[in-house]
């Protein structure tokens, strides 16, 4: 009965490591591959044109505030 | 198929084959020092001959279960081409074994004085496999 109770541990504790081994290979295989994924690049490219757009409009707001400015001045 | 894959790795399918074929390697390098401890090849005193095996079998299901997640994936999305004659071939031939070595676990048992060399086949066509595909990838990557 020890003996079977024995053995039950030992597979369990064999199987949790076979699932410590998937974790690491998943880890150190992910780690490798890095943002070369397709979907971490369109994710970058998302956060690119999101910063463009950004930029753009401070631009534009900074230009219309200018323009304001001016055409008080003028009057 | 290959949209549902697609759609399942969401544009990813290499990564995630690479992800998954590296999973069954590692987990098959372990495979080899169960079965080691299950032949009596091994005695660590911290693992019986008889958990070993049972621990191997289950392992084993789970790694058949990826290969065969892979296989689909690589045959619905990259399907048999030419410049990857060795991968094609390695990969052919390792579920010809695995097919082989389950029906001689489930049926054949009078076949079972090979089941060693099946493992080591298995083992080898695996290894080649993730080296012609997976491998590669990761070098060049």
């Amino acid at each position: 009965m020890a003996g079977d109770d024995s053995h039950t541990r030992q597979m369990l504790l064999s199987l949790l490591v076979a699932l410590l081994i998937v974790a690491a290979a998943i880890i150190v295989v992910t780690a490798k591959l890095g943002p070369t994924s397709a979907a971490e690049q369109e994710a970058l490219e998302e956060r690119q044109e999101e910063r463009l757009k950004q930029r753009e409009e401070i631009r534009e707001e900074r230009r219309e505030r200018q323009e304001d400015q001016s055409g008080q001045d003028g009057s | 198929m290959e949209d549902l894959v697609e759609s399942l790795t969401r544009g990813n399918p290499t990564e995630v084959k690479v992800v998954l074929a590296s999973v069954a390697l590692a987990l098959a390098v372990y495979q080899l020092l169960l079965i080691a401890v299950g032949y009596g090849k091994l005695r660590p005193s911290f693992l019986a001959a008889r958990p070993a095996s049972a621990a191997h079998r289950a392992s084993g299901d789970a790694i058949v279960v990826i290969l065969v997640v892979v296989a689909v994936m690589c045959v619905s999305v990259f399907g048999f081409e030419d410049d990857a004659l060795l991968h094609v071939v390695a990969g052919s031939a390792l579920l010809a074994v695995l097919a082989v070595k389950i029906a001689v676990l489930r049926r054949w048992h009078g076949a079972g004085r090979f089941l060693p060399l099946l493992g080591t086949a298995v083992f080898l066509l695996l290894a080649l496999t993730w080296l012609s595909s997976a491998g590669n990838f990761l070098a060049d990557d």
